[in-house]
């Protein structure tokens, strides 16, 4: 397996396009994840930032370049090799994509039911276990998604991801409609994951707040491709006029004392 | 003046080649569901729950609809027979019409109406909150999860429903024989029973599983490719029905032919 710095690389992105109808969302992207690590992607609305977390989980098909995921290149990997590689990897998507026909406690523990043959009573208590960690109570396991708030769909949605613990967390805006206590709760329970398993995350979001509690490296995305690189703390120092605009709004002092 | 010509020749190119990839991926689509209808795991509470929906709570409605075909078949056969004193073919005529034709004809379109939009409304609801694309990442195949016993229960329930229909139609046309134009119930059971044929009954259920096929497939593939959020939903779901009941009504002339042509 690949290293950097005596650390595995988890994730290698090179090179990568994505265009839709001859206009270019992104182009040349390169990055990686290693062990243990946790990337933001940070970039404004439409830059691209989902595009590339569906390019990844090999939902969309890139123009050019390469994705290796645990030393598999995921472009042009036959589906089931694919469907494989994907069970070891936690995803929420931008707007939970709960399924409506599931209760919540079914929803999240959905792929370990498959993989695992749980039955009723196992799969509650495991989603319970799960729960509890994200501040909800265990009512909600017998509702269906839609008889719940937003920002609970949004923390099911975290649920189902991280059950099983899966090594590699991608999170599409994980954070965007919570409050901020439960925003710092999912951003801890982040980091917990990435900590404790030893895994590696990518959290794509628009809120500075939860970058700098949960980020060990931080990536802007502007005009289809990478143009920043840096630390959070790095990030506060920078001279990059579009990471400037995205700190403005935020005193670095709360986060950093 | 060339312009405009080539413009509308342009236009018209483009929505046939349009056409011409539509046609080709449904061909993609319908093989490839075929294929996870064969391929275990199956996924048998999901089939038991469409067999429910189809089957079960279709029956409501495909009975109302045909004991009232029945009832306005005998009532008209009798009235425009009735001039040259054969009443006795009513009969005969409510049997051959409901078994061949109307029951299997007036199921699909109720079933397609019914379920055919309820199914690509679902799943066209699935596609646009990416519940399809997360399927996938949960180690689950969207065609055997969703498509496969949507089709393995039409085939079964559709062909089940046209039988009890079948039976419900001509019930109705013997409610009317009997208790509105007065004729002898044991002579006209006896002459239902005298005219009826197996192969009446195989070519509806022929009919059946070829429209339980189309309404799945149809349905199914309209919900699969939708886009464009709400606005993709509404279509994938008119379109289904629509085309659903296009080609029932053009398949079953096809059967007919082959039967009886």
């Amino acid at each position: 397996m690949e290293k950097k710095n005596n650390k595995k690389v988890i994730i290698k992105v090179s090179n990568l396009s994505k265009s839709f109808n001859n206009n270019i969302v992104l182009k040349n992207i390169n990055f990686q994840l290693l062990e243990g690590e946790s990337l933001a992607i940070i970039g404004a609305s439409g830059s691209g930032k989902s595009v590339l977390l569906k390019n990844i989980i090999g939902i969309l098909q890139p123009d050019k370049g390469s994705i290796i995921i645990n030393d598999k290149e995921m472009v042009n990997l036959p589906r089931s090799l694919k469907e494989k590689l994907l069970l070891d990897l936690g995803i929420t998507f931008q707007h939970g994509a709960l399924f409506d026909s599931l209760k919540n406690w079914e929803n999240i523990i959905f792929k370990t039911a498959n993989k695992d043959k749980t039955n009723n009573r196992q799969g509650k208590q495991l989603a319970f276990s799960i729960i509890k960690q994200l501040g909800l109570q265990p009512e909600i396991l017998d509702l269906y998604p839609s008889e719940i708030s937003g920002g609970m769909q949004k923390r099911v949605a975290i649920a189902r991801a991280i059950c099983g613990n899966p090594k590699i967390l991608l999170f599409d805006e994980p954070t965007s409609g919570l409050d901020p206590v439960t925003g710092s709760l999912i951003d801890q329970l982040i980091k917990k994951a990435v900590r404790t398993v030893g895994g590696s995350a990518i959290t794509i979001t628009h809120d500075m707040a939860s970058v700098c509690r949960i980020a060990d490296k931080v990536i802007l995305i502007d005009k289809q491709t990478i143009s920043w690189t840096g630390t959070p703390k790095e990030m506060f120092v920078s001279s990059n006029t579009k990471i400037q605009e995205f700190i403005k709004p935020i005193n670095s002092e709360i986060f950093f004392k | 003046m060339i312009d405009l010509f080539l413009d509308i020749l342009g236009t018209t190119g483009k929505k046939f080649i349009n056409f011409v990839v539509n046609i080709g991926h449904f061909f993609i689509f319908f093989g490839n569901a075929i294929y996870w209808v064969f391929k275990p795991p199956w996924y048998f509470k999901k089939i038991f729950q469409q067999i429910l929906d189809i089957g079960y709570f279709s029956l409501p409605v495909v009975g109302l609809t045909t004991f009232f075909s029945g009832m306005v078949l005998a009532l008209q056969t009798y009235n425009g027979f009735t001039d040259f004193n054969s009443e006795s073919t009513v009969a005969r005529i409510v049997l051959t019409s409901i078994t061949r034709e109307l029951g299997p004809v007036l199921t699909g379109l109720m079933v397609a109406g019914r379920i055919g939009a309820k199914m690509a409304a679902e799943i066209a609801t699935m596609r646009v909150t990416e519940q399809i694309d997360a399927l996938g990442t949960l180690g689950t195949r969207p065609m055997q999860y969703l498509i496969a016993p949507k089709i393995i229960a039409s085939l079964v329930c559709i062909p089940l429903l046209v039988l009890i229909g079948n039976t419900i139609g001509i019930l109705g046309g013997y409610v009317i024989a009997i208790y509105k134009i007065g004729f002898n119930a044991s002579l006209y059971l006896n002459a239902t029973m005298e005219y009826l044929q197996l192969i009446d009954i195989i070519q509806g259920t022929v009919k059946a599983g070829v429209f339980g096929l189309i309404i799945s497939m149809v349905s199914c593939y309209f919900g699969y490719n939708a886009s464009k959020g709400a606005e993709g939903v509404g279509f994938a779901t008119t379109s289904s029905v629509v085309v659903s009941s296009v080609m029932i009504l053009t398949s079953t002339y096809i059967i007919t032919a082959l039967f009886f042509g």
